[in-house]
């Protein structure tokens, strides 16, 4: 029983970070319609971007975090303007096509400027691990852990109480209806890929503190799309109850069926869950069925 | 533009190659082509050996989304299964490569029809989710079922023997992979002249409508998937007797992208377009290590940018040629034909 | 018109006078060296320093003749550790520079061009595997392992732990590798051995290379409590994560590492959780007083200044070097033709060669040269030191 509470424990804990890198593929995808499938690199230059100010500005850890949010502010709009701008209104394909090829430039840039070693951030947390009864969460879990809870409330209620987050969530929900009320859609769309690339960032920097840097951080961004579907793709609760329960859905494959399958379920499970997702209930947990209207 | 060029026939005018100007070209083509490998250097023919797999996958992928328009980014493990299939053949059924080829395609064939059933029965983007989930599982099974697969360790497989004689160098196997690569070439050609080929391309333009006049939407999807997974799975059988092993470290989701680019690049929905597409892709990184290696005088540690700079230049690539020429390289080839025809007049 | 006919003919007078002049340059007295290293991807870091290491040992050959009469020249690409790249590399620089011998960046790389290397290329092949399967002459003639194989060293760490274990019982030992061609290979020979020398082996986990949640790992090993839990199959990540997580969960397990996990790096990222951690290398550490090592020092302070200590990526690509170097020199004695034939079977003539302690006595047997050491980490010194003598696998 202890190992299980451990294991459900460990599970909310990545399930947070999870859950922060799908909020912010959520945003976008609510947004503009975009799968982004650059988001993983949109993560690991976030957390170059924080060792960076660490160790090259030596800031402190709070400091570093901040500009390296703000750069991938600067980023998300900038690759807004440049690169998706002139494919509004084209194939989806395209749109999703032009993400990969994103994805591509980001890392050969990373690997010039940062080359492929692995890095791994200065000590932030303290050493000690943290205790709650008989579960005991490593510090280099728990404490980005909170980082990524705290950055996720921070975003729910940016969305729910700013005129911004309105903004945002009236242009998801219809371009038109909110392009005629005022709403100025190009900066919505702008600032979507800003605070998408924000949380890429946050989590990036959350998963380096974990596991260290280097410019394969991405491969992790795949995780994000079992999470997205089991929670529906355009919804933002759906993103944080879906992160939570697929950390702990990992986990508890990997502790009881690792010894069975002889390892590396934990890769798969995720990916089992959403092909089976596909076929009982696409749209997940909290996604709006599509109507098509002629 | 053609002047006097009139058809009397249906037959004629349904024809793949209708004017002789055409017909003449084609025949060069064919020459040079027989022509190469006893002309080009080891390593020129192992890349030309290399295009002529990727032409395969590239089609089956181009039939599924530059034809019919669902996306998919697993094509990779679908090469991974034909692989795989035609690899087990060989070695544990002792299987000819003749029969093991389409042995591939259909073991890939099936693949494709376990995973599209599910995912095509609801309109979007689940085609290309359920395709990364295809390919991130398939790819652990690879690793992981040893029994089947070998595992970590793959299957080496004996070259290719034809009547006798070994298919063991790049000489000899270039001529069974475009032997290959020419036929399934030429069949996709003339799908898009059969019932089958419009309905795709009715699906890909506007699904409603296609129901509309009477197309089942799932039916002819699935079939598109079918044949794509076909050619997939060729295409990895056929690779089997080019490496002679397989190793699940052959099919990453990098490949996937490749092939995607590939279409993109060259041009959705055109079979050219795909040609000029994996010739493309496959040269611009070889031309790219020349440049590393001309400038290593002047940067010594050049090498160690040429793999950034060559992801760097694959995805300026893929969003230039998005961005700029959405029809790929297709449509500059049609381009610069257009000028010659009409010059001196201006196109 | 006429202008341009002369100046096409000038370029292709000087063109073929230049290639000429190269052809007759590229004479007999030199002896060509080609290596496909993984100077960027996922083994980059390792790539860069054996790649450096294989570069320096064949300067330092020439600068001091050790082969009397002939150049070494060293060609090198980088293949990004992508075996259809590495495979690609091959072939291109066998088919530009035809080099007698070939250093290549993995085991992938070993296995996919054994049947054309067996048959048409025919040269001298060295590479970064210590992998067990390219040390079978039979199926690998021209290979050879730059020291124990995988399973060796498994196999030295095995009976370090038999004989020095204390307390009741067998011990316990958990394997902890990488669902890899790398993480995998020893781990058939590592469970026979095992047997052999009464040790339990009471939990085998797999993960996936840099892994980042391994918590469910580290549950496994507390639920089974070795005494000792080996690495195999990891260079850096996720060996610091499992340490720290298991530590907290209040395990004294002790663990040790092969010849990739036993880079100094290791003892800078762990910091003080590093105390204990063991491992076999084959070679000796970059701060040692051998002999060899002092030359390699040497060497670097006039070479490279700035290298203040070199990895043991470094000093593996050093020592295959010094392995290539033995080789052509038994085959120059004997009168011999440097080809790729003959030096293969130099190879099987290494008998009792002094390396000056750059490792044991090196003699080549099936293939490989099964000599290696137990190294403990000295926290306080941020160095591995020896804890036992050079041991040799029969």
């Amino acid at each position: 029983m202890e190992d299980f509470l451990q294991m459900v424990a460990s599970g909310v804990v990545i399930g947070g970070i999870y859950a922060l890198i799908a909020m912010g593929f959520v945003v976008i995808y609510k947004a503009t319609g975009v799968i982004n499938f650059a988001t993983g690199e949109l993560m690991m230059l976030g957390a170059f971007f924080c060792f960076t100010g660490m160790t090259a500005a030596k800031f402190p850890f709070a400091a570093a975090l901040l500009a390296a949010a703000m750069g991938a502010a600067a980023l998300g709009a900038l690759v807004e303007r440049v690169v998706l701008r002139p494919l509004m209104g084209k194939a989806t394909i395209s749109v999703i096509m032009v993400t990969i090829g994103l994805s591509s430039i980001f890392k050969g840039a990373a690997q010039l400027v940062w080359s492929g070693d692995y890095r791994a951030f200065p000590p932030i947390f303290p050493r000690a691990p943290v205790r709650l009864g008989s579960v005991v969460l490593p510090s280099l879990q728990f404490y980005p852990f909170l980082i990524a809870l705290a950055s996720c409330a921070l975003i729910a209620l940016l969305f729910r109480f700013t005129r911004t987050g309105t903004a945002m969530r009236a242009t998801a929900d219809d371009p038109l209806a909110a392009f005629s009320m005022g709403i100025d859609i190009r900066r919505v769309f702008s600032l979507s890929w800003s605070l998408a690339a924000v949380t890429a960032a946050l989590s990036g920097v959350v998963i380096g503190t974990m596991g260290g840097i280097s410019p394969q951080l991405g491969a992790i961004g795949l995780k994000v799309f079992p999470v997205v579907i089991l929670g529906g793709l355009d919804s933002i609760g759906g993103a944080l109850l879906g992160g939570f329960l697929m950390g702990i859905l990992e986990n508890l494959a990997g502790g009881y069926l690792d010894p069975l399958v002889g390892g590396g379920i934990k890769e798969v499970a995720p990916f089992l869950v959403l092909v089976a997702i596909l076929m009982v209930r696409p749209y997940g947990l909290f996604g709006t069925r599509e109507i098509e209207r002629l | 533009m053609r002047i006097g060029d009139y058809k009397e026939t249906y037959a004629a005018d349904e024809a793949i190659f209708r004017t002789p100007a055409v017909r003449v070209w084609m025949g060069a083509l064919g020459a040079t082509m027989l022509v190469f490998p006893f002309v080009a250097g080891d390593y020129l023919l192992y890349l030309a050996n290399l295009i002529g797999v990727m032409i395969i996958g590239a089609l089956g992928l181009n039939i599924l989304t530059g034809f019919t328009g669902q996306i998919s980014l697993g094509h990779a493990v679908f090469v991974g299964v034909g692989s795989y299939a035609a690899a087990i053949g060989a070695t544990r059924l002792g299987l000819p490569f003749y029969l093991c080829i389409p042995l591939g395609g259909a073991a890939a064939c099936v693949a494709g029809t376990v995973i599209g059933v599910p995912s095509l029965r609801v309109k979007g983007l689940y085609l290309a989710i359920a395709t990364l989930s295809a390919q991130v599982i398939l790819e652990w099974v690879f690793s992981n079922w040893d029994s089947v697969t070998g595992g970590i360790r793959g299957i080496n497989v004996p070259p290719a023997t034809l009547s006798g004689v070994s298919l063991n160098t790049d000489f000899r196997v270039y001529f069974l992979i475009y032997a290959v690569t020419a036929a399934f070439t030429y069949f996709a050609r003339n799908l898009f002249r059969t019932r089958v080929g419009r309905a795709f391309i009715a699906i890909r333009d506007r699904d409603i409508s296609a129901e509309l006049m009477g197309i089942n939407l799932f039916r002819y999807k699935i079939l598109s998937f079918m044949v794509s997974s076909f050619y997939a799975g060729v295409a990895g059988a056929v690779w089997v007797y080019f490496a002679k092993v397989v190793t699940p470290e052959y099919f990453p989701l990098s490949l996937s992208i490749q092939f995607l680019a590939i279409v993109i690049v060259g041009g959705l929905g055109s079979i050219q377009g795909t040609i000029l597409g994996a010739i493309f892709m496959t040269l611009v990184p070889e031309l790219l290590k020349a440049g590393t290696e001309a400038v290593k005088p002047f940067f010594p540690d050049a090498m160690s940018y040429l793999f950034p700079l060559r992801d760097i230049l694959f995805g300026a690539l893929i969003v230039g040629f998005l961005i700029f020429e959405p029809h790929g390289l297709a449509e500059m080839w049609q381009r610069v034909k257009r000028y010659f025809a009409l010059w001196p007049f201006r196109s | 018109m006429r202008r341009r006919k002369w100046i096409v003919a000038a370029t292709g007078i000087t063109a073929a006078l230049a290639l000429a002049a190269a052809g007759a340059l590229a004479a007999d007295d030199v002896i060509k060296i080609g290596a496909c290293q993984p100077i960027t991807g996922r083994f980059a870091f390792a790539g860069v320093s054996i790649n450096a290491g294989l570069q320096d040992y064949i300067n330092y050959a020439n600068e001091n003749g050790l082969v009397k009469g002939k150049k070494l020249v060293y060609i090198y690409e980088d293949t990004g550790y992508d075996t259809d790249k590495a495979v690609a590399t091959f072939k291109k620089i066998m088919a530009k520079d035809n080099p007698v011998i070939m250093y290549g960046d993995s085991t992938g790389l070993g296995k996919a061009i054994a049947p054309e290397l067996n048959s048409r290329y025919k040269v001298l092949y060295g590479s970064t595997s210590f992998s067990s399967e390219l040390a079978d002459p039979k199926i690998h003639p021209y290979s050879f392992v730059s020291g124990p194989t995988y399973s060796d060293q498994f196999g030295i760490l095995l009976e370090y732990i038999a004989k020095n274990h204390k307390g009741k019982g067998n011990p316990k030992v958990a394997f902890f590798y990488s669902d890899t061609e790398f993480g995998k290979d020893p781990i058939p020979y590592a469970r026979k051995r095992a047997k052999e020398l009464g040790i339990d082996v009471v939990s085998e986990i797999v993960t996936k290379v840099g892994a980042v949640d391994v918590t469910t790992e580290a549950l496994a090993l507390k639920k089974t409590q070795p005494d000792f839990c080996i690495f195999q199959g990891y260079v850096l990540a996720p060996i610091p994560q499992v340490i720290r997580t298991v530590r907290d969960y209040g395990l004294k397990t002790t663990f040790m590492g092969t010849f990739w996990s036993m880079d100094k790096s290791i003892i800078d990222k762990l910091g003080a959780d590093a105390e204990g951690y063991m491992g076999v290398s084959p070679y000796a550490y970059y701060n040692e007083d051998a002999p060899g090592i002092q030359s390699m020092r040497k060497y670097n302070e006039k070479a490279n200044p700035k290298e203040k200590s070199r990895p043991n990526s470094y000093i593996q690509g050093w020592f295959t070097g010094m392995v290539y170097v033995e080789a052509i020199n038994k085959v120059l004695a004997a009168k011999k033709p440097v080809t790729g034939d003959n030096l293969k079977d130099a190879i099987g003539m290494i008998r009792d060669w002094d390396t000056g302690g750059v490792t044991g006595k090196v003699t080549f047997v099936n293939n490989k040269a099964a000599v290696g050491r137990v190294y403990r980490a000295n926290v306080v010194k941020g160095i591995f030191e020896p804890v036992s003598d050079w041991i040799y696998v029969k």
